[in-house]
């Protein structure tokens, strides 16, 4: 009887096991994917994910993603055509790296000391921007330009932005944007009192530089809001839109700025002037959403994607990335309407979790209770539906890039 | 207050307050031994000595009458050798027993005065690099933590932890490094986060904590 029923299913296991085994190798060997998740698994490891459809499927990064050596590798990673950008920023390695069979390998590399990116720029198809600050200080602004293809630095040098100064001891630059001749840089000067306490001055400064030249042209100040944009590796803060118009979000919420009696908004500047738009301020905490915010994600026609906090539902900092609490709005940016995305409630502070691509959005959300889930909202019908989810061991989708 | 058996029974259950904590460890560290006071009983000190001496004597007068001749000041002396080898001998113990052992396993105590350096120690049940001007206890029998600063910590076990005086606990994972921060009272300003989830962080204080145990 039970070599009867071996023989049975024995044929049919086995052709099972060979299928199976199979597509776990295509997964993993699919070099065309179009889109690439970072992910941070429950046991503390981390993955690369790469796949064809966020609409629909399950993922788990134990068994079809990539294991990162966490010392060469971490979210704040650079991602175009299909190669990853990583600064190892104790080493002072700016490397390049491609997924071949089920691999993270390295193809080029190149020396970069003492820098800590703060934002990076595709000036063009092969030649990427890097702002960044001293690793050790954090009070002297550096850029690099580099040539992705050749993986060769171009130009580097310091940016003529003035040091931190009076009571302030380092900065942040939030966001760099390049304009026909000259450059666009937005920052504001922080004091530390120690590893857990900081503040921001209320001021944010946008200065235009010459280009490539970093040379100072002019500053503008702005005390509206502080803390303009952010670390763009780690998450969007700004876009271009049709129009060349610029926009960005300012953060003076407990996660960057922490000046949390200054509100949130979003600034413009327009393609046509190289200084901040008096006129325009979208009061993101004075709205309804009575929140702090982080991250905006441009839809087209107007619309944007803003990732906000909910104060009443964590308690400070030691539980601001792990609680569940963000909310995903859409604003319309010329008619300030502001609609509530009806998404479970996500985790982690800081994620790069949006893409757009046509008339759809699709949004990564943490969700505690439902899961980890990218999301598909069509822009136009406003309908949103679970599409591909990353299971397994996931507990952060921290980044969802297109290869 | 005096340092006594029932004291240091809490001391190693870490169910003392500060104040006795710090009353036991000036005694553990002291290198001076104290007289044996206060006496049992409340007898009095020179009519117990007198009674003793005079039974002493007693004998002494039927048996030993060759060592007459000797003062009673030799056999005070001798006595209190004794009584001093022998506290000596407790307190070495209980020393050995509580701090040395308990370091390792039970109750480790960390402190760097230093308000630029980080101390690194290497305990049995930890990795730990100590922030500046930090104090901390880490008591794992009750599992229990007083932290004032900062930690880089690295269990080699897996163990929850409840922070003195607050209805926080955490649980940190073998293997794993964290970063712990405590600079206020209360439960809302302690930050633990895993060193992979540091970027979650404002980046003003990444900057900071990187800089500061180097990583």
């Amino acid at each position: 009887m039970i070599n009867l029923l071996l023989r049975r299913f024995s044929i049919p296991m086995l052709l099972l096991l060979i299928l199976s085994g199979t597509i776990g190798c295509v997964k993993k060997q699919n070099s065309d994917a179009k889109y690439s998740f970072y992910i941070l698994a429950k046991d503390g490891n981390e993955y690369l994910l790469t796949s064809n459809s966020l609409a629909s499927g399950l993922l788990k990064p134990e068994t079809e993603g990539v294991l990162l050596d966490i010392k060469d590798m971490d979210r704040d990673v650079i991602v175009k055509d299909g190669h990853y950008y990583h600064l190892n920023r104790k080493k002072g390695i700016f490397s390049r790296f491609k997924i071949d069979n089920g691999l993270l390998n390295v193809s080029a590399t190149l020396s970069l000391k003492d820098y800590s990116i703060e934002n990076f720029n595709w000036i063009g198809r092969d030649t990427l921007l890097l702002t960044a600050l001293n690793n050790s200080g954090y009070n002297t602004t550096k850029f690099a330009l580099i040539d992705t293809k050749a993986f060769k630095i171009i130009a580097e040098g310091e940016m003529d932005i003035p040091k931190p100064s009076g009571r302030f001891t380092t900065l942040s630059i939030g966001l760099v944007e390049k304009r026909k001749n000259h450059l666009l840089v937005g920052y504001t000067y922080h004091v530390s009192t120690g590893v857990s306490n900081y503040e921001t001055s209320d001021t944010m400064y946008v200065s235009q530089l010459t280009y490539p030249d970093m040379k100072l042209i002019k500053t503008q100040k702005d005390i509206r809001s502080t803390y303009p944009g952010g670390v763009n590796t780690i998450q969007s803060y700004n876009f271009t839109d049709i129009h060349h118009d610029y926009y960005f979000m300012s953060c003076p919420g407990i996660a960057l700025g922490n000046r949390p009696e200054i509100p949130t908004g979003i600034f413009r500047i327009k393609a046509n002037a190289d200084t901040l738009d008096r006129d325009y301020f979208f009061d993101i905490s004075g709205s309804l959403i009575q929140n702090h915010a982080y991250g905006m994600w441009n839809l087209g026609k107007d619309k944007v994607i803003i990732r906000s906090e909910r104060k009443d539902l964590f308690k400070g900092l030691g539980d601001h990335y792990s609680t569940a609490h963000f909310e995903f709005y859409e604003l319309n940016l010329q008619t300030k309407a502001i609609k509530k995305l009806p998404l479970p409630l996500d985790k982690g502070t800081r994620r790069e979790c949006v893409l757009v691509e046509g008339n759809t959005a699709y949004i990564a959300v943490n969700s505690t209770k439902e899961g980890n889930y990218i999301w598909v909202y069509n822009i136009q019908t406003g309908a949103l539906k679970k599409g591909l989810q990353l299971a397994g061991d996931t507990d952060f989708i921290l980044r969802m890039d297109k290869l | 207050m005096a340092v006594n058996q029932e004291l240091l029974e809490r001391y190693h259950s870490n169910h003392c307050t500060p104040e006795e904590r710090k009353l036991v460890e000036d005694w553990l560290f002291s290198a001076e031994v104290d007289d044996l006071e206060p006496l049992p009983f409340n007898m009095d000190k020179n009519k117990l000595k007198q009674n003793i001496w005079e039974s002493i004597d007693k004998g002494k007068e039927e048996e030993l009458t060759p060592l007459k001749g000797r003062s009673n000041t030799y056999f005070m002396f001798k006595g209190a050798i004794a009584a001093s080898l022998f506290i000596a001998l407790i307190a070495g113990i209980a020393y050995w027993l509580i701090v040395k052992t308990g370091q390792d396993n039970d109750f480790l105590s960390l402190n760097n005065s230093s308000a630029q350096q980080v101390k690194h120690v290497d305990s049995k049940g930890y990795n730990v690099a100590v922030g500046p001007n930090t104090v901390a206890r880490i008591n794992n029998i009750a599992g229990v933590i007083d932290l004032s600063g900062s930690l880089l910590i690295s269990p080699k076990k897996d163990i929850d932890l409840l922070f003195e005086g607050t209805k926080k606990k955490v649980t940190l994972k073998k293997g794993q490094t964290y970063i712990i921060l405590k600079n206020k009272a209360g439960a809302e300003s302690i930050i633990v986060v895993s060193e992979r989830n540091l970027m979650d962080l404002p980046p003003v204080m990444q900057k900071q904590i990187t800089t500061q145990f180097d990583i």
